[in-house]
């Protein structure tokens, strides 16, 4: 369990969180399904995309826990994109979900992600 | 589900609490720099979670005593577990305690004896994730099978997730509570029973709107008066909209319904029924049947532009990507073929009514 002072956690925390994300949209993608049998063509391709997304985010996240520059660069800036349309869903009017379960997936989570992989000292250990 | 249940809500006041008090206790802590971060991170949210559940005891104490008991335990054995991150067994106990508060919480809700809502399912992807932070190997760490503990993580976090999002999402679907019905929607508060005024009042309702939509049974009239399709006509049936009306907001007007109902049959569209909008999301129109004509808001759809299609929000409130969560204002549905399952202005036609117009 010791570790040395040089060393860092912050992007194995990272990873967990960009796991659980994944999961997240993975399910989101699953959910987008049934509705296909029901005559939504469309959300076919979005559960799809979702599928996808999930994969890409799962791989970022193994990208991180290898410590690559590219997954750094990918996921905070994934995070980021993520936030604003999480800001913009939670600012429009339009009746979305604002409860604890949403702040923290959608809000919570991806700020501390950036926050893990911010910074001089954490993007020194990236190779 | 998607609402915290008011017994509850200390719950989250408790965890909110705990988090800065969390976080400043381990700055004190006297082995803080022996541990990793990792370790630390899923210290501080074992104190959050524990703290929620001793929150929740005053309110479950009369009614739930067994409950409240097992709350104890484990609120106490998480802040315990929490401080002493530096023994020997500190993983294994903490895996221990986080699945099965989690299963627990997944039995509790499964069984019936606690309504899913965003406290416990907010306070099991906290567990879930301090699960994976306990679990996972650092590149420092000398550990004797450090693939044992990412195949751990690999498997324990789906699982408990995907396993805590289908219960939930079963469990709410299944027994939704008195005012929500039809896949979450919120149901108008009205009286239980209706009163022999309201009955009288809801068939004048009936027989006006009825008379008034009459000539709409032909489409072409619908689209001349200023109505579309407001998504896929490859489905059972399509709500036509009429954008001017919904613009106007006419309140429960039998001349200017601000919706159509089509069933899509194989000789074109045929009428269902109309449907009354209000203009603002959260105000409810006038109920003057009472129970019989109850207005519902949908909550929580995934709307996606791309052919105006729908799905549901899952219980971690995402969201198809493309598509975005949005709640539709609250809508009064009048159906003026027979409904048996559900009577004139229930909140969606039964689908044997739409496949039998299609076999005429």
């Amino acid at each position: 369990m010791r570790t040395t002072t040089a060393d860092t956690s912050r992007p194995e925390i990272a990873y967990v969180l960009l796991l659980a994300q994944a999961i997240f949209w993975m399910v989101a993608g699953l959910s987008a399904l049934p509705f296909v049998l029901g005559g939504e063509i469309h959300m076919l391709g979005l559960g799809l995309a979702t599928l996808l997304l999930a994969l890409v985010a799962c791989l970022v996240s193994i990208g991180i826990l290898w410590r690559r520059r590219w997954a750094r660069c990918v996921a905070i800036w994934f995070e980021a994109a993520c936030l604003v349309g999480s800001a913009l869903q939670l600012l429009l009017p339009i009746g979305a979900n604002h409860g604890p379960v949403g702040l923290l997936t959608n809000v919570a989570l991806p700020a501390a992600a950036i926050w893990l992989l911010w910074g001089r000292r954490t993007r020194a250990v990236f190779g | 589900m998607y609402s915290v249940s008011a017994e509850h809500a200390i719950g989250l006041v408790g965890g909110l609490i705990a988090l800065p008090l969390a976080i400043i206790g381990l700055r004190f802590h006297p082995r803080r720099r022996s541990a990793p971060g990792t370790v630390q991170a899923a210290a501080v949210l074992m104190v959050v979670t524990g703290a929620v559940h001793l929150a929740l005891i005053p309110h479950h104490l009369a009614t739930q005593p067994v409950t409240s008991a097992l709350f104890l335990l484990n609120g106490v054995a998480f802040i315990v577990l929490a401080a002493s991150f530096t023994w020997r067994w500190w993983r294994v106990a903490s895996c221990g305690l986080l699945i099965a508060t989690v299963l627990g919480y997944l039995f509790y809700v499964g069984v019936g004896l606690e309504g899913p809502d965003q406290v416990g399912i907010a306070t099991k992807l906290v567990e879930v994730v301090a699960l994976g932070l306990v679990l996972v190997p650092l590149r420092a760490e000398r550990v004797a099978h450090p693939k044992w503990r990412h195949a751990a993580i690999g498997v324990a976090t789906p699982l408990l997730i995907v396993m805590t999002g289908a219960t939930v999402w079963i469990v709410d679907l299944a027994r939704p509570d008195a005012r929500h019905v039809h896949a979450g929607a919120l149901l108008q508060a009205t009286n239980t029973i209706p009163t022999p005024a309201q009955v009288d009042a809801a068939n004048r309702l009936y027989a006006e709107t009825k008379a008034a939509i009459a000539p709409y049974q032909d489409w072409h009239l619908a689209w001349a008066a200023g109505y579309r399709p407001g998504g896929s006509t490859s489905l059972p049936s399509t709500h036509w909209m009429n954008q001017g009306y919904v613009n106007a907001g006419y309140v429960m007007d039998p001349y200017r319904p601000q919706g159509l109902v089509y069933a899509n049959t194989h000789h074109g569209p045929m009428l269902l029924g109309a449907m009354f909008q209000m203009k603002g999301l959260n105000r409810f129109g006038p109920d003057p049947g009472g129970p019989m004509t109850a207005w519902h808001q949908h909550e929580n759809i995934c709307f996606t532009p791309f052919g105006f299609e729908f799905s549901l929000m899952t219980p971690f409130a995402t969201c198809p990507i493309g598509a975005i969560d949005i709640s539709a204002p609250p809508m009064l549905h009048v159906w003026i073929v027979d409904n048996p399952h559900g009577g004139p202005f229930a909140v969606d036609i039964d689908s044997s009514v739409v496949a039998a117009l299609d076999r005429t």
